[in-house]
C-alpha cells in the first residue's frame, strides 16, 4: 500500500476532487494511516470532530444512537466537515473486521488551504454547488409541500 | 576588611614580600657584573697585556683569560635570568594565591550579609565584583612593595653618584621632580574618580543585564525591547565617554612626563656647558653625569607608571571592598563554627520587634511561645508581618528589639551550625538548586564532610598541594568527594533507607506519581544498580510473554525482535538493530565507522540505500517545492529542510546523469543514504520499501553485527537480554516501539506498562530512579508545585526538631488539608510552626496568633 493507493482514494472525494495531483500527495503524505480491528471505533457521537475518515479498505459501521444505521465501504468519506468546521459527530463509526483508514485531520488540512490559496478556492466552488443544491432540494421540498 | 589595597597585602603576604624584595636585592650585584664584564673582556683580556694573570691562584694565559672571562659571563647569564624566572614564578604565584584569598573573603562575606541587606544589592553587580574588578589587583601585588623599593634604590643610587660628581648638576638632575611631583598627582586624582565612575558604570550595565534576563517574559510581553536597548545603549556610551576620558588624562600625563624628562638634558648641556667652559667642570665628568642621568631615566619611569597603576588598582580594590563591609555583617562565627547542639524546649518570642524595612516588612511588640512539641499557626494576609515573625523564629532575621529564644539559648547568639540543622525553614520563595532531585532532597544533611579523605588520597601529592594551597590563602580545607551526607541525622543507615525515608516523605507530599513519571523517562548506568537492571529485564520479558500471547497488545506494540522488521521505527534501526552509544550521537553517525561503510558496500546495500534516498527525495522535491519556507508543513513532514532542497536537486541532477563532481561523491552518497535512514514505513507511506528489501534488512542484521563487532564507539546492539544504557527504563521495558499505524498506541502501552510495574512491585525502585531526574538549571525542568515540594521534603528530610512552613500548602482546599494532616503525622511530637494567609487554617492547630499591620490582633 503506498501513497498512490491513498491519492487515489483522495481523488474520489468529492470535496478534493478539483485539486490537482501534487497536493493530493502531499495532502495523503500527511495524513495518517491507521488501521481499525473490528468492534473498534473510529469516532464517537457527540465528540467533537476533528478528522476526516477515508475508508481504503474494509467497511464501518454508521451507529446512531445504539442503532445501526447504514455501513459504509471502500473509498467512502466520512465526517469531512468536521475538518472544515468544529461539529460534534453526529454518528459512532465502528469498523467491521479490520479496516484500513486515512485519517485527514483539520489542522493539517488548514495548514495546507493556508499554504495554497488556490485550494481553498476550489474547496469553496464545490461548497457554493453543494449549497446551491441543498437551496434548491429545499425550495422544491417546499414547493411540494 | 581591610579598607586599603597596601594594608591587605602587608597583612596577608608581608613575609612573601620581603623575600621578593630580598632576592630583587641579590640579583642587583648580578646584573651589575653582567654589565661590567663586557667591557673587561674588551679592555682587560682581548686589548689588556701583563699575561698571565692570576685568578684565585691560578696563572692564567691571554686565552685562556678570555675562556675565563667568558664562561663566567655565560654563568652569570644563566643565573641573572634564572633569578628572574624564579621571580617571575614567584611573584604570578603570590599574585594569585592573594586574587583567591581576597576573593574567597568576599565570597564568604556575602554569605555573611544579613537577609535585609539583599534587598540593596543585586547578584548583577556583585559576581562582577568578585569575578573580574579584581583580577587586576592579582597581577599587582607581586609587584606591590619590590619594584618600587628596588628602583627606588636605583634612583636614590644613580642620583649620589650624580651629586658626587657635582652638587649643581645634581640639583639640575632633579630640577623636574618638583613639578612632576605636583602636577601628576593632581592630573592623576581626576583619572582615579574617573576609574571609578567607570567601575560603577560597568556595574550598572551588567545589573542591567541580568535584570534583562530576569525579566525577559516581561520584556517580550510589553514590547519593551526598544526602551531597554535605548537604556543600555545610552550606559555603554557613557562608558565609551569615561574611557574616552581616562585615555586623554592618561596620555597626557605620559605626554608631560616625557617632556620633563627631556627637558633635564637641556640644562645639563647649558649649564655643564657653561661650567666646562668656564673650566669649573671637567669635560669627563659633564659625559658621565649625562651618562648616569641616562640610567636615572629608567627607574624614574618605572616609578611613575607603577605610581599610575597602584592608583588604578586601589581605586579597583577600594570600590569593591567598600562594598563588602555593611555595619550589621554577622561575625565570620556564625556560618563557620562547628559549635551544634539540641534546641529543646519552648520557641518565645518576647517583646519582637523588626523595624527598618519597608511599610509591610515590619512587626511590633510580638510576644508568642510556642509550645515544644506542638504546632502553632501564624495567620495574616502578605504584609501582615507573617514572614517577619517567622523568619525571626528560624533565626534568619534579627529582631531590632526583644529576644527570640528557644529552651534557654537567644537565637541570635548561635551558630548556623546549630540553627541551620536544629530549625527547617521553607520560606514564602523556595529555591531548587541545578542538580538532581536527590541533591536538592539531601540538601540539609549536607553540613560538613564527615569522613577523613581515603588515607591513600591524602598521601597523594595531588592532595597535600590542595591542602597547602587552601592553607596558604584562608580557604577551607573542607574536601568536596568524601561524604557530607549525615545519615545519622534522617535516621538512616545507608543510602537504601535515606532513599526509602524521602520516598515516604515523596509519598506523604503528594508528589509519588510525578517520581514514577520521571523515574520511568530517566536513563540510569546499568553498573550503578544491578539489581534493578535485572528486575527491568525480567519485567521486559513478562511484557514480552504478553505480548506473545495477547493479540491486542500485539496489535499495540511492535517489539524489537531480531528476527522481524519492525515497521514503526526507522530503517537505520532496521538495519543496524542498535541504538547511538551515548545521546550526542545519532544513528547516522554509524557512517564514520569504517567497518560499517565497508559492510554497507560488500553487501550492496549502499547501492539500495542510494536508491531509496534517491526516490524520496524526488517526492520530498515534488511535494514540497511549492510550500514556503517558513510553514509548518516543512519542519513536521519533510525529510529535507527548505533551504537544502535546491542541494538536492543538483545531486539528483548529477546523479542522473551519472556524473557526481569526484570532490562531494562520498558526501552526497552519505546524505542520500541519510534520508533513507530516516524513512519509517508505517509512518511514511512513500512505497518505496518491498517486502523482499525488509527481508534483505533483517537478513543482513547479524552480519553486520558479527562484522562491526560490540566494541565500537558509536552504537549499542539491541539484544533483549542486555539492559540498553542510552534508553529510558520505559523504553527498556517495553523494548519495542508503540505501533504508528494504530491509534493512541502509545497512551495504551503505557497503561499496560504501568499496570505491569505495579504488579511486579517496581514502583518503588523506579521512583528511586526519578530521584536521579536532573532539575535543570535551578529547577526548570520542574513544576512550580513540584519545585516547592521538593523543598518541603527537603526540610522535612532534615529530622528538625521545629519546622516552620510559611505560605506552602496553606491554602483552604481539601487537597491542601490532607497534605497539612500529613506533614502534622510525620512531623508527631516535635514543633510545628505553620504560616498562612487563610485564618480557618487556625483551628487545625494546637495554638495560633493573628497577624495585623505587625501587631498581634488575637491569640489562643
Amino acid at each position: 500500500m503506498s501513497i498512490d493507493t491513498e491519492v487515489a482514494a483522495l481523488r474520489k472525494v468529492p470535496l478534493f476532487s478539483g485539486i490537482d495531483q501534487t497536493k493530493l500527495r502531499l495532502l495523503a503524505f500527511i495524513s495518517e494511516r491507521m488501521e481499525f480491528q473490528d468492534g473498534e471505533d473510529m469516532c464517537v457521537q457527540g465528540d467533537v470532530g476533528d478528522s476526516a475518515f477515508i475508508i481504503l479498505s474494509g467497511e464501518a459501521a454508521v451507529v446512531v444512537d445504539g442503532e445501526h444505521v447504514a455501513t459504509v465501504g471502500h473509498h467512502a468519506i466520512v465526517g469531512e466537515i468536521a475538518i472544515l468546521c468544529d461539529v460534534p459527530r453526529t454518528a459512532t463509526l465502528r469498523a467491521v473486521g479490520t479496516t484500513d483508514v486515512l485519517t485527514v485531520s483539520k489542522d493539517n488540512f488548514l495548514k495546507l488551504l493556508k499554504e495554497f490559496p488556490e485550494m481553498s478556492l476550489e474547496v469553496m466552488r464545490v461548497l457554493a454547488q453543494r449549497l446551491e443544491k441543498t437551496t434548491r432540494d429545499l425550495a422544491d421540498a417546499k414547493a411540494h409541500s | 576588611m581591610e579598607k586599603s589595597l597596601f594594608r591587605f597585602i602587608w597583612k596577608n603576604s608581608a613575609r612573601y614580600q620581603i623575600t621578593i624584595l630580598l632576592i630583587t636585592c641579590l640579583s642587583y650585584p648580578v646584573s651589575f657584573m653582567l654589565l661590567d664584564l663586557p667591557k673587561q673582556i674588551t679592555n682587560d683580556a682581548i686589548q689588556g697585556t701583563a699575561f698571565p694573570r692570576e685568578v684565585m691562584g691560578v696563572e692564567l694565559d691571554q686565552i685562556e683569560y678570555l675562556a675565563f672571562l667568558c664562561f663566567l659571563f655565560l654563568f652569570l647569564v644563566v643565573v641573572s635570568n634564572g633569578i628572574k624566572l624564579f621571580l617571575n614564578v614567584y611573584k604570578g604565584r603570590l599574585g594569585e594565591r592573594m586574587l583567591r584569598r581576597l576573593r574567597f573573603d568576599l565570597y564568604q562575606r556575602v554569605l555573611r550579609f544579613r537577609l535585609p541587606h539583599f534587598r540593596k544589592v543585586s547578584s548583577g553587580e556583585i559576581i562582577p565584583m568578585i569575578t573580574a574588578e579584581v583580577e587586576d589587583v592579582g597581577g599587582f601585588i607581586g609587584e606591590a612593595i619590590a619594584l618600587p623599593a628596588y628602583q627606588g634604590g636605583m634612583l636614590v643610587v644613580q642620583l649620589g653618584f650624580i651629586f658626587l660628581q657635582d652638587p649643581l648638576l645634581g640639583l639640575a638632575a632633579i630640577s623636574s621632580y618638583p613639578i612632576q611631583a605636583y602636577i601628576i598627582p593632581k592630573l592623576q586624582k581626576k583619572v582615579v574618580l574617573l576609574s571609578r565612575e567607570r567601575v560603577r558604570n560597568v556595574r550598572v550595565i551588567s545589573d542591567k543585564i541580568g535584570e534583562s534576563i530576569g525579566g525577559v517574559t516581561e520584556i517580550h510581553a510589553n514590547d519593551a525591547s526598544a526602551w531597554h536597548s535605548a537604556d543600555l545603549s545610552d550606559r555603554l556610551y557613557k562608558n565609551f565617554r569615561i574611557r574616552f576620558d581616562i585615555y586623554n588624562r592618561k596620555y597626557f600625563i605620559k605626554f608631560v612626563n616625557n617632556f620633563m624628562n627631556q627637558l633635564t638634558p637641556f640644562f645639563f648641556y647649558l649649564i655643564g656647558g657653561y661650567l666646562v667652559i668656564k673650566g669649573e667642570l671637567s669635560i669627563g665628568a659633564l659625559i658621565a653625569v649625562i651618562a648616569a642621568y641616562k640610567d636615572l631615566a629608567a627607574p624614574w619611569k618605572e616609578l611613575l607608571a607603577y605610581y599610575q597603576m597602584t592608583a588604578d588598582v586601589n581605586v579597583k580594590y577600594q570600590t569593591v571592598v567598600e562594598n563588602f563591609d555593611p555595619q550589621d555583617i554577622y561575625p565570620l562565627e556564625r556560618i563557620k563554627g562547628e559549635e551544634s547542639f539540641n534546641l529543646d524546649g519552648d520557641l518565645v518570642m518576647t517583646n519582637a520587634t523588626f523595624a527598618g524595612g519597608s511599610s509591610g516588612q515590619e512587626v511590633f511588640g510580638i510576644n508568642l511561645t510556642a509550645k515544644s512539641g506542638k504546632t502553632f499557626a501564624v495567620i495574616g494576609v502578605d504584609g501582615s508581618g507573617r514572614t517577619e515573625v517567622l523568619q525571626m523564629a528560624a533565626g534568619l532575621l534579627s529582631p531590632t528589639a526583644g529576644r527570640v529564644e528557644i529552651g534557654t539559648h537567644n537565637l541570635e547568639g548561635l551558630c548556623e551550625a546549630t540553627l541551620g540543622r536544629q530549625i527547617a525553614y521553607v520560606g514564602g520563595s523556595v529555591h531548587v538548586w541545578t542538580g538532581t532531585i536527590r541533591d536538592n532532597l539531601y540538601y540539609g544533611l549536607r553540613n560538613r564532610p564527615l569522613d577523613e579523605p581515603s588515607k591513600e588520597h591524602a598521601s597523594s601529592s595531588e592532595y597535600r598541594r590542595w591542602m597547602e594551597e587552601a592553607r596558604a590563602t584562608a580557604n577551607p580545607e573542607y574536601s568536596l568527594d568524601v561524604n557530607w551526607l549525615d545519615y545519622d541525622r534522617a535516621g538512616a543507615k545507608d543510602t537504601e533507607e535515606l532513599d526509602n525515608r524521602v520516598l515516604e516523605i515523596i509519598e506523604v507530599l503528594g508528589l509519588s506519581k510525578d517520581l514514577y513519571r520521571l523515574g520511568l523517562q530517566s536513563v540510569i548506568d546499568p553498573e550503578h544498580d544491578a539489581e534493578l537492571v535485572q528486575r527491568i529485564l525480567d519485567a521486559r520479558h513478562v511484557l514480552a510473554g504478553k505480548v506473545q500471547t495477547d493479540p491486542k497488545l500485539r496489535n499495540l506494540v511492535e517489539l524489537w525482535d531480531i528476527d522481524t522488521f519492525n515497521a514503526s521505527a526507522s530503517l537505520a534501526e532496521n538495519l543496524f538493530f542498535a541504538v547511538p552509544k551515548d545521546s550526542s550521537l545519532q544513528l547516522e553517525d554509524v557512517l564514520k565507522n569504517k567497518r560499517a561503510v565497508k559492510f554497507l558496500e560488500d553487501t550492496g546495500l549502499d547501492e539500495r540505500l542510494v536508491e531509496i534516498g534517491k526516490q524520496i527525495a524526488e517526492i520530498m522535491i515534488e511535494l514540497f517545492s511549492d510550500v514556503s519556507g517558513d510553514s509548518e508543513l516543512l519542519d513536521t513532514y519533510s525529510f529535507i529542510k527548505q533551504e537544502d532542497l535546491p542541494e538536492f536537486e543538483r545531486i539528483l541532477r548529477q546523479m542522473k546523469a551519472g556524473k557526481l563532481p569526484k570532490k562531494t561523491r562520498i558526501a552526497d552518497r552519505n546524505r542520500m543514504i541519510n534520508l533513507a535512514f530516516k524513512l519509517v514505513p508505517s509512518k511514511h507511506r512513500l512505497g518505496v520499501m518491498d517486502d523482499a528489501l525488509q527481508e534483505e534488512f533483517v537478513k543482513r542484521r547479524k552480519e553486520f553485527r558479527d562484522r562491526v563487532g560490540a566494541e565500537n564507539d558509536v552504537i549499542t546492539f539491541f539484544d533483549n537480554d542486555t539492559y540498553m544504557p542510552t534508553l529510558t527504563i520505559e523504553d527498556n521495558l517495553l523494548f519495542g516501539r508503540p505501533r504508528l499505524d494504530r491509534r493512541d498506541a502509545r497512551q495504551r502501552i503505557d497503561e499496560v506498562v504501568r499496570e505491569l510495574v505495579m504488579e511486579l512491585g517496581l514502583r518503588q525502585p523506579v521512583r528511586r530512579a526519578g530521584l536521579d531526574y536532573h532539575v535543570g538549571v535551578a529547577g526548570s525542568r520542574l513544576s512550580a508545585h513540584q519545585r516547592r515540594m521538593i523543598c518541603v521534603a527537603r526540610a522535612l528530610m532534615k529530622s528538625a526538631p521545629i519546622t516552620i512552613l510559611d505560605d506552602t500548602i496553606a491554602g483552604v482546599t481539601e487537597t491542601d488539608r490532607e497534605l497539612r494532616n500529613g506533614i502534622r503525622k510525620l512531623l508527631e511530637g516535635r514543633t510545628l510552626i505553620f504560616g498562612s494567609t487563610n485564618v480557618p487554617v487556625k483551628d487545625e492547630f494546637d495554638a495560633y496568633i493573628l497577624l495585623e499591620n505587625g501587631r498581634v490582633s488575637s491569640f489562643s
